[in-house]
C-alpha cells in the first residue's frame, strides 16, 4: 500500500490540475518511487487516481524508457550506447560492467543491488562515455572509475 | 590549425555561464536581463513582438529551423483561449546538449524567453517539457520560476502589466519522439506520444485543442536579447548574410575539447573543430562530421570550410539541425557508426507508421550485414531504395533516421564498397 | 464539388472526400490497412500511397490523408508509388509468421490480398522475427499477435469508436502490442467487431475456430433477429451447421458493425438440444400423425365450445409471414388472437408507438449518429438494443448532448446526463418538455428544455413496451412532433421489445396480449391454445397463475424451433425451422422492411449425425432433422386439415397486412431494405381518452428488465454468451437498500403472493429512488410477479445473506 502522505499529496495535485491526465507520468514516477518499480498495483492505482483504466495507464507505461514494469535493482545503471559514447568505448565499458556485476544487459544482480540497462544518448556527449545511476550522470568513464563507483555504491547500501 | 589565433566573438546566450553554478537572478539582471520583457510589457503590443522576432530572422533552434515569428503569426487573432507556450527541453537528439548547458548557465534567460513568447502569443500557460535525464535541470527551473514569481516576473500581473502567465515544469517519461512537437503535445495530455500530422497545426489546435506554440530552449533564450537589442542587432551577430544571431554548437567525438561553444551563425566548420574544440584528438585527421545531430547527413572533409548556418548547409544539401557537431576521424569506420545510429533510431521509433517501425530494423539488418562483410551491391541498392522510401513516413523521424545512411552512401560509397569487396571491415 | 483526375478518370466528389474515397467512386480500390470508412484516416500504415502529379500536393503521398481538391491529378500506378507500396508490404511481412495454412483468416485476409497484389511474392528479409505471447481474450475472440501489422484499427475501434477501455496498444517501436492489461474476457459487447475489422488474423472468431474456410461456407446475407434493430448480417453455414455470423455493411441500419449478442446468439439453431421431432403426449410421433391429431382435437373443441374457444399465442421473433398466417387464421376461423404480447401495458405501449411512427419522424440507426441532441427516455440501449448505444456514442463523439431519463442504472459507453426518474415521472418530464414554450418547463428540466430549444437535430429515443408506458410513448411522440413543428429536424426512435415487434403491433388481434387471454382461459372461455414461436412459461411474469390456467386447457399445441418449457408442456408439439432456414420478412423498429433468404436447407448438423466421423458414413435418402417446416407453413397445414380450413400460401399477406405488402422483394433483401407504408403524419390530437393515467407509484415499483446477455429468448442459450453473463442481481438505490437493511453484495429474498426468489443485491446511485430493478434472466426463477412493473406494496423484501445476516 502507498503511504497516506504520498497518496494525499498526489490527490491534491490531481484535484488542482486543469486536466488530471497531464499528471499521469508524474503519478507513475511517484508510485514507482514507492514500489521500486511500476508494479501492477501501481498501474492500477494510477488508473484509479486519474480515472483511467489500467490498460490506458499501461499504454503509457510501456512506452517510456524510465518507467520499469519489472522489478529493478536499487541502483539502475543506464549505460549510454549512442554514437559518441560508442566511439569512446561504450561497448568495452558495457563488457566490463557485465563482467564485474556478473550479469547480462537487462538483468539485475542477484543481491538486488544493480540493474544494467542500455540507454540512448543522455545528452552528456561532452562527457563520454557516460552513464546514469539512478538518473545521476557519471562521465567520462574508465573501467577504473566504474569500479570505484560500484564500490562506493555498494558501501552506501550497507 | 592551432596556429590560427582564437577569434573573440560576442557571447550572448552564454555570457553568464559559470563553470559550476547557475547565474543568479541578480547576475542575469545586471547583464540586461528582463529589460526586453519590461519594454515589451510597457509597449503592450504582442503583435509588435511577433514582428521583431520575424524581422530578426530567428529560426527555430530545435532542428527544423522554422522562423519563430512566423509561427506565432499563424495563431489567428480570434483563436480561443487559453493558449499555451511549450518550451521544448526534451533535447534527445544524439550529440545535442546545449539546452542543458543553457539551463545550467542562465535559467532566467529561459524564463524571460518563455514569458516573452507567451506575451507575443497571448498565452497564459508556459510548460517546460523536459527529459528525465535532466532531473537536475528540472529542479533548477522549478526553483528559479519561484524566484521569478517572487519578483513579479512570472504569475499574476507580471511587472504590473496586467499580464498573467504561469510556468510549470513537465517531466517526460523519456523517449526521443517526445521531442517532436506534436508528439510532445500528446505526451503532455497523457496520451501515447505518437506524432500527429497537421493540419490542424499546433498553433491552431495544440495542447487541449488550444493554440500552442512549441519552441526550443535555445530559440526562447534568444528572444530576450532580440527584444532588448533589436532585430538588426541580432542579424549582425552572424558572419554570413543569410544567418542571424549566434548558435550554441555542441561539439563532441574525436576532438580535444568537447563541449558547448556559442559562436556566430556562419562560423566555418573548420574553425569550430580546430580552434574552439581544440582540434582532432591524438593528432588524428578530420574525416567527417554529423553537423546537427544524428538525423543529419555526414559532412565530408571536402566541405571542412563550410560556413555553419542553415542556409549555407542547405545549399550543399545538408542540414544544420541542432548544430550538434559530432566529429569522426580517419580511424573511424563510418559504416559501423551508421549501424550504431540505426540502432538508436530503430529503438526509438514510436511505432506508429510502417516505414519507420519495420523499415528501419530492416535497413539496420542490411547495414549490419554490409558492415560484417556479408553485403553485396544488391544489399546496398536495397538500402538505398528503402532509405529513399523512408521519406514517405508519417513524421520527420524516419527521414532523419536515414539521413546519415544516405550521407554515407553519397559521400563514402568507397568505404561501404570496401566492406563488400574485402568481406569485412577495413578498419578492424 | 472538387473535381480531380485519378488514373486518367475525371471525378467530382463532395467537399471533404479523401482521395482514397474518391478513387473508390470510380472503381479504383487503393490498398489500405489503417484506413477504415467507419474509423477514418490516420495515415499509419502508409500502404495507400499514390503519386500526386498536379495540384496542391506533389509526389508520393497517402491518399487517405489528403482531401480531394480541384486540379489534382493522381496516379495510383506510378512506378514510384507502386514500389513504395510494395516495400510497405514487405516491411509489414518481416515479422509475420507466415502461418496462413492454419490461420482462420486465410482466404479473406486483407494482408494476404495485399501481399499478393502488392507484388511482394518473395521473402528477402533474413533477420530474426520478433514474436509475441498471446492473451486469452475470452470465449469470443481468439488472439494471435504474431500476425499483427500494427494498423491500429483494433484499438481505435475499441476505445475511440466503441468507448471501452480494456483493449489498446502498448509498447513502442517494433514491439507495439495490442491487447489487454492482463488476459481476460473483453468487456465490450461489441468486441466481435475486432474480428471483422482486423485486416489479418490477429483477432479471429473463436467459436468457429478451425471449422472451415470462408470459401467452404454457405454465406448468405441475412438480418439479425436478436433485437428490434434488425442489423444486417452474413450467415455462414457449413455441414448443416450455422458456424459464424459476421456483420454486413448497411449504409442506413448498422453501418459496419453488429453487437456480440447478434454475432454469437445463433447457437440455438444448431444446438443438439434443438427439438427435431414432432411429439404427441410427450412421445415422438410422425409429423403427419401429429398434424392429424392437432386438427382433430381442435375440431372437436370448436365443435363443442365454438370457434372462439381456440386462441393463437405468438410473438415478435416470428417472421411477418408467420404473423400474417396467424392473423389470417384467427380472422377467418373466428379464433381468438393472435395474442402477440405478454402484458396488456406492453401491448398498449408498443402499439401506440407503432401508430405514432410517421415517415417524417422515423430515424434510422445511421441517422441517429447525426443527431445533435439525444434524449433517451425509458430505454436502456446497451441491454435492449445494443447497436443503438454505439450509434448514440457516435453522435456524442460528434458533439451531441446525450441525456437519459430512466429509472434503471443505465450505462452507456459515452458521456451523458442521467436523470434517474421513476417510470411515472418519465412521461411527466417529457410532457413538460413538449410544451410549446420552454418557460413552462419546471425548474429541474429548464436546462434540458433550453438545450432542446438550441438543438437543430434532436432525436427522442424512447422505449415502447415492458418499461416505458403507453403514456411515455405518447409524450415522446408529442415532443418529437412539437420539435419538428418548431422547425427542427427532429426524430423519433423507438426501442421495441423484439425483432418483429413493429409487425406484431399491426398483426395482433383480439386479445392482443396473453394477460387478457389468460382471463379468458381462467373463466373457461378459451379451451385450446396454439402457441407459435413463443414461450409464455419463461416470459410471463406470474408463472404460478399461468401454470394453473394452462392446466385448465383441453389442448395446447406448440410450434417452435427451440426447446422451451412451454414446448415441453404441449400436448402436441411441432418442430419449426429457424429464421436461418426459412428466411422471411422482418419489420424493424423504424418500420423498415427487411427480407432474408434462407441461409441453408436445414437438417441436423453433420457434427451431430456423423457420430464423430467425417464425412458421415451413414447413407440415407433424406436429410436428417428436416422434419421441421416454417411455423407459418405448419400452421397453414394444420388448419387446412380442419374442415372449413383455409389454404393459402404463407407468402401472401396483402389481405391482412396492407402496410407491409406490395414491396419490392429485391429492395427488401438489399442493403437498405424498404419501407412499410406508414401514415405520413398522424394527427396529434389530445391524449386519447381511452388511455388511462399512469399508475401512481406509492411505495415505488419493481421493474423486470432486459440485460444484454441472458434475457433474450434465442441468444440466451448460446454457451459463449452464457460465459459472458454477469450474475443477475437486484439493483436499487443505496438509500432504498438501507431501508430494508441491505447493502451492496448482500443477498435478499423477494416474495409476492405468487412465490419467492433469492438474488444478490447491487446498489447504484443512478437507480431512481423507489425503483428496484431485476433482470428477467434465465438464471433466475423470476416469474413471481403479476406484471413487468409491480408496485412495491405487493413485494416483500427480506435480507437472507451478507454481512450481519
Ligand atoms: C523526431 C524528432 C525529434 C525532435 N526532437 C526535438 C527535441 O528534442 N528538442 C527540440 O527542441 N526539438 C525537437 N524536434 C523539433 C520539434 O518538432 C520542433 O520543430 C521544435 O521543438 C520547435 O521549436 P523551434 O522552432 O524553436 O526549434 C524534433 C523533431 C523530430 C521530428
Ligand atoms: S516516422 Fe517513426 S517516429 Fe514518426 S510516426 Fe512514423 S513510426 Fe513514429
Ligand atoms: S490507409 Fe492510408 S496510411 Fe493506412
Amino acid at each position: 500500500m502507498i503511504p497516506e502522505p504520498t497518496l494525499s499529496h498526489l490527490k491534491d495535485r490531481i484535484a488542482a490540475a486543469d486536466h488530471p491526465r497531464e499528471l499521469v507520468v508524474d503519478v507513475m514516477f511517484a508510485l514507482q518511487e514507492h514500489y521500486g518499480y511500476l508494479s501492477d498495483e501501481a498501474v492500477e492505482t494510477t488508473g484509479a487516481l486519474l480515472g483511467m483504466s489500467p490498460l490506458q495507464v499501461e499504454e503509457l507505461a510501456t512506452f517510456y524508457t524510465f518507467l520499469y514494469r519489472e522489478p529493478v535493482g536499487r541502483y539502475v545503471i543506464h549505460l549510454c550506447d549512442s554514437v559518441i559514447c560508442w566511439l569512446d568505448g561504450a561497448e568495452s565499458l558495457r563488457d566490463h560492467l557485465c563482467r564485474k556485476l556478473k550479469i547480462e544487459m537487462g538483468r539485475t544482480t542477484p543481491d538486488g543491488l544493480f540493474t544494467l540497462l542500455p540507454v540512448c544518448c543522455i545528452g552528456y556527449c561532452d562527457r563520454s562515455p557516460a552513464m546514469l545511476v539512478n538518473r545521476k550522470v557519471y562521465g567520462p568513464l574508465t573501467p577504473e572509475k566504474v569500479d570505484e563507483l560500484l564500490e562506493k555504491l555498494k558501501q552506501e547500501s550497507e | 590549425m592551432s596556429s590560427q589565433e582564437t577569434k573573440k566573438y560576442p557571447s550572448v546566450l552564454l555570457q553568464n555561464r559559470h563553470p559550476d553554478r547557475i547565474a543568479t537572478l541578480d547576475e542575469y539582471r545586471r547583464s540586461g536581463g528582463y529589460e526586453g520583457l519590461t519594454a515589451l510589457l510597457g509597449a503592450g503590443n504582442p503583435k509588435q513582438a511577433q514582428q521583431v522576432l520575424l524581422d530578426a530572422n530567428l529560426l527555430g533552434r530545435g532542428g527544423a529551423a522554422f522562423p519563430a515569428g512566423k509561427k506565432m503569426m499563424t495563431i489567428a487573432e480570434n483563436a480561443p483561449f487559453p493558449r499555451y507556450v511549450v518550451c521544448n527541453a526534451d533535447e534527445m537528439e544524439p550529440g545535442t546538449f546545449k539546452d542543458r548547458v543553457l539551463i545550467f548557465a542562465d535559467p532566467h534567460q529561459l524564463i524571460e524567453g518563455i514569458v516573452i513568447a507567451g506575451y507575443a502569443a497571448r498565452a497564459s500557460h508556459g510548460i517546460i517539457f523536459i527529459r528525465p535525464e535532466y532531473e537536475q535541470a528540472a529542479r533548477i527551473m522549478e526553483r528559479e520560476i519561484e524566484v521569478a514569481r517572487s519578483e513579479g516576473l512570472v504569475g499574476r500581473n507580471i511587472l504590473q502589466s496586467g499580464y498573467d502567465m504561469e510556468i510549470v515544469v513537465h517531466r517526460s517519461g523519456g523517449r526521443y519522439i517526445c521531442g517532436e512537437a506534436t508528439a510532445q503535445i500528446n505526451a503532455l495530455m497523457g496520451v501515447r506520444p505518437n506524432p500527429k500530422q497537421p493540419p490542424p497545426y499546433p498553433t491552431t489546435k495544440g495542447l487541449w485543442q488550444r493554440p500552442t506554440v512549441v519552441q526550443n530552449v535555445e530559440t526562447l533564450c534568444c528572444m530576450p536579447h532580440i527584444l532588448r537589442n533589436g532585430a538588426q542587432w541580432f542579424g549582425s551577430l552572424a558572419l554570413t548574410e543569410n544567418g542571424a544571431g549566434t548558435k550554441v554548437f555542441c561539439v563532441s567525438g574525436r576532438v580535444e575539447r568537447p563541449g558547448c561553444y556559442e559562436l556566430p551563425m556562419g562560423v566555418p566548420l573548420k574553425e569550430i573543430v580546430e580552434v574552439h574544440a581544440g582540434g582532432i584528438k591524438n593528432g588524428g585527421r578530420f574525416k567527417a562530421c554529423l553537423p546537427g545531430g544524428a538525423s543529419t547527413a555526414f559532412v565530408p572533409a571536402r566541405l571542412y570550410d563550410i560556413p555553419m548556418d542553415y542556409e549555407s548547409l542547405k545549399q550543399e544539401g545538408f542540414r544544420l539541425g541542432t548544430a550538434a557537431v559530432m566529429v569522426f576521424d580517419h580511424s573511424d569506420c563510418l559504416v559501423d557508426a551508421t549501424v550504431n545510429l540505426l540502432d538508436f533510431f530503430a529503438r526509438e521509433s514510436c511505432g506508429w507508421c510502417t516505414p519507420c517501425r519495420d523499415g528501419l530494423p530492416y535497413i539496420r539488418d542490411l547495414m549490419k550485414r554490409v558492415e560484417a562483410g556479408r553485403g553485396s551491391t544488391e544489399t546496398i541498392e536495397k538500402i538505398e531504395t528503402m532509405c529513399r522510401h523512408m521519406w514517405s513516413a508519417y513524421c520527420a523521424f524516419a527521414p532523419g533516421a536515414v539521413s546519415p545512411v544516405q550521407g554515407l552512401m553519397a559521400e563514402f560509397k568507397d568505404e561501404v564498397m570496401a566492406h563488400v569487396e574485402q568481406g569485412g571491415c577495413p578498419f578492424k | 464539388m472538387p473535381k480531380l483526375i485519378i488514373d486518367d478518370i475525371s471525378v467530382a466528389v463532395p467537399e471533404g472526400t479523401k482521395v482514397i474515397e474518391a478513387a473508390e467512386q470510380v472503381g479504383i480500390h487503393i490498398p489500405r490497412f489503417c484506413y477504415h470508412p467507419a474509423l477514418g484516416s490516420v495515415g499509419a500504415c502508409r500502404v495507400c500511397a499514390v503519386k500526386f502529379l498536379q495540384g496542391p500536393f506533389k509526389g508520393v503521398q497517402m491518399s487517405c490523408m489528403i482531401e480531394a481538391a480541384d486540379g489534382m491529378v493522381v496516379s495510383t500506378t506510378d512506378p514510384e508509388a507502386v514500389d513504395f507500396r510494395r516495400h510497405v508490404i514487405e516491411w509489414l511481412m518481416i515479422n509475420h509468421p507466415h502461418d496462413c495454412p492454419v490461420c482462420d483468416e486465410g482466404g479473406h485476409c486483407l494482408l494476404q490480398d495485399m501481399t499478393v497484389s502488392g507484388g511482394h511474392g518473395m521473402r528477402r528479409y533474413q533477420g530474426k522475427k520478433r514474436t509475441y505471447l498471446d492473451q486469452d481474450l475470452g470465449p469470443l475472440v481468439q488472439h494471435e499477435m504474431n500476425r499483427c501489422i500494427q494498423c491500429y484499427r483494433c484499438s481505435r475501434f475499441y476505445q475511440e469508436y466503441a468507448g471501452y477501455r480494456d483493449l489498446g496498444v502498448m509498447g513502442i517501436a517494433s514491439r507495439v502490442y495490442y491487447g489487454r492489461f492482463g488476459p481476460g474476457t473483453l468487456k465490450s459487447p461489441f468486441s466481435g467487431n475486432l474480428i471483422d475489422i482486423c485486416p489479418t488474423g490477429v483477432y479471429t472468431d473463436r467459436p468457429s475456430r478451425y471449422k472451415g474456410r470462408r470459401w467452404d461456407y454457405e454465406r448468405t446475407p441475412s438480418v439479425c433477429i436478436h433485437c428490434c434493430l434488425g442489423c444486417r448480417i452474413t450467415v455462414n453455414v457449413r455441414y448443416r451447421e450455422v458456424v459464424r455470423i459476421e456483420a454486413r455493411y448497411s449504409p442506413t441500419v448498422n453501418g459496419h458493425f453488429i453487437c456480440d449478442r447478434g454475432r454469437y446468439g445463433f447457437f440455438y439453431a444448431s444446438s443438439d438440444r434443438r427439438p427435431r421431432k414432432a411429439r404427441s403426449g410427450g412421445a415422438e410421433t410422425r409429423p403427419k400423425n401429429a398434424r392429424d391429431e392437432a386438427a382433430h382435437r381442435l375440431e372437436e373443441i370448436t365443435a363443442r365450445h365454438g370457434s372462439g374457444s381456440v386462441a393463437v399465442v405468438g410473438g415478435s421473433r416470428s417472421t411477418l409471414e408467420t404473423l400474417a398466417a396467424e392473423r389470417r387464421i384467427c380472422r377467418q376461423l373466428g379464433w381468438q388472437g393472435p395474442s402477440l404480447f405478454t402484458g396488456t401495458e406492453e401491448s398498449a405501449a408498443a402499439r401506440r408507438a407503432a401508430g405514432h411512427l410517421t415517415t417524417d419522424l422515423a430515424v434510422s440507426l445511421e441517422a441517429l449518429k447525426n443527431a445533435d441532441l439525444i434524449l433517451v427516455a425509458g430505454a436502456d440501449p446497451i441491454n435492449e438494443a445494443p447497436m443503438a448505444a454505439l450509434a448514440i456514442r457516435q453522435a456524442a463523439r460528434n458533439g451531441a448532448h446525450i441525456e437519459v431519463i430512466d429509472p434503471r442504472p443505465v450505462t452507456l459507453p459515452l458521456e451523458y446526463v442521467h436523470r434517474p426518474a421513476g417510470t411515472d415521472k418519465i412521461s411527466e418530464i417529457l410532457r413538460g418538455l413538449g410544451k410549446p414554450s420552454t418557460e413552462d418547463a419546471s425548474g429541474d428540466i429548464q436546462d434540458l428544455a433550453a438545450r432542446l430549444d438550441q438543438s437543430r437535430r434532436p432525436v427522442v429515443v424512447c422505449g415502447a413496451g415492458k418499461i416505458a408506458s403507453e403514456r411515455t410513448v405518447e409524450q415522446a411522440a408529442r415532443l418529437a412532433r412539437n420539435l419538428r413543428r418548431a422547425g427542427k429536424k427532429a426524430g423519433l426512435f423507438f426501442v421495441m421489445t423484439g425483432a418483429n415487434t413493429f409487425a406484431a403491433c399491426r398483426m395482433a388481434g383480439d386479445p392482443a396480449d396473453l394477460e387478457t387471454l389468460l382471463l379468458m382461459i381462467e373463466d373457461g372461455k378459451v379451451r385450446a391454445l396454439v402457441v407459435v414461436e413463443a414461450d409464455p412459461m419463461s416470459e410471463y411474469p406470474d408463472l404460478a397463475r399461468l401454470v394453473d390456467a394452462l392446466a385448465k386447457l383441453d389442448l395446447m399445441v406448440v410450434l417452435d424451433c427451440i426447446d422451451t418449457e412451454t414446448a415441453r408442456a404441449a400436448h402436441v408439439f411441432f418442430p419449426t425451422q429457424t429464421f436461418f432456414e426459412t428466411g422471411g420478412t422482418l419489420i424493424n423498429n423504424e418500420a423498415r422492411i427487411q427480407q432474408a433468404r434462407p441461409a441453408f436447407a436445414g437438417g441436423t448438423p453433420i457434427s451431430q449425425t456423423g457420430g464423430g466421423s467425417h464425412p458421415p458414413r451413414v447413407f440415407r435418402d433424406d436429410i436428417p432433422g428436416t422434419e421441421a417446416l416454417s411455423a407459418g407453413q405448419l400452421l397453414m397445414d394444420i388448419v387446412s386439415a380442419l374442415s372449413g380450413g383455409i389454404s393459402r400460401s404463407v407468402e401472401e399477406f396483402d389481405g391482412v397486412a396492407p402496410e407491409f405488402s406490395g414491396f419490392d422483394p429485391v429492395e427488401a433483401t438489399g442493403e437498405r431494405g424498404t419501407w412499410a407504408k406508414l401514415p405520413l403524419r398522424t394527427a396529434a390530437g389530445p391524449d386519447s381518452p381511452q388511455m388511462g393515467g399512469e399508475t401512481p407509484i406509492k411505495k415505488g415499483e419493481l421493474l423486470l428488465v432486459e440485460s444484454v446477455y441472458g434475457t433474450e429468448a434465442l441468444s440466451r442459450s448460446s454457451p459463449w454468451l452464457q460465459e459472458l453473463e454477469s450474475e443477475p442481481a437486484l439493483t436499487l438505490h443505496p438509500e432504498d437498500a438501507s431501508r430494508w437493511g441491505l447493502q451492496h453484495g448482500d443477498r435478499c429474498e423477494l416474495s409476492t403472493e405468487a412465490g419467492a426468489l433469492t438474488v444478490p443485491v447491487h446498489t447504484s446511485r443512478s437507480t431512481a429512488p423507489g425503483t428496484l430493478v431485476l433482470p428477467r434472466h434465465r438464471r433466475l426463477r423470476w416469474q413471481v410477479f403479476q406484471h413487468f412493473r409491480s408496485g412495491l406494496d405487493t413485494v416483500r423484501i427480506r435480507k437472507t445473506g451478507g454481512e450481519g445476516a
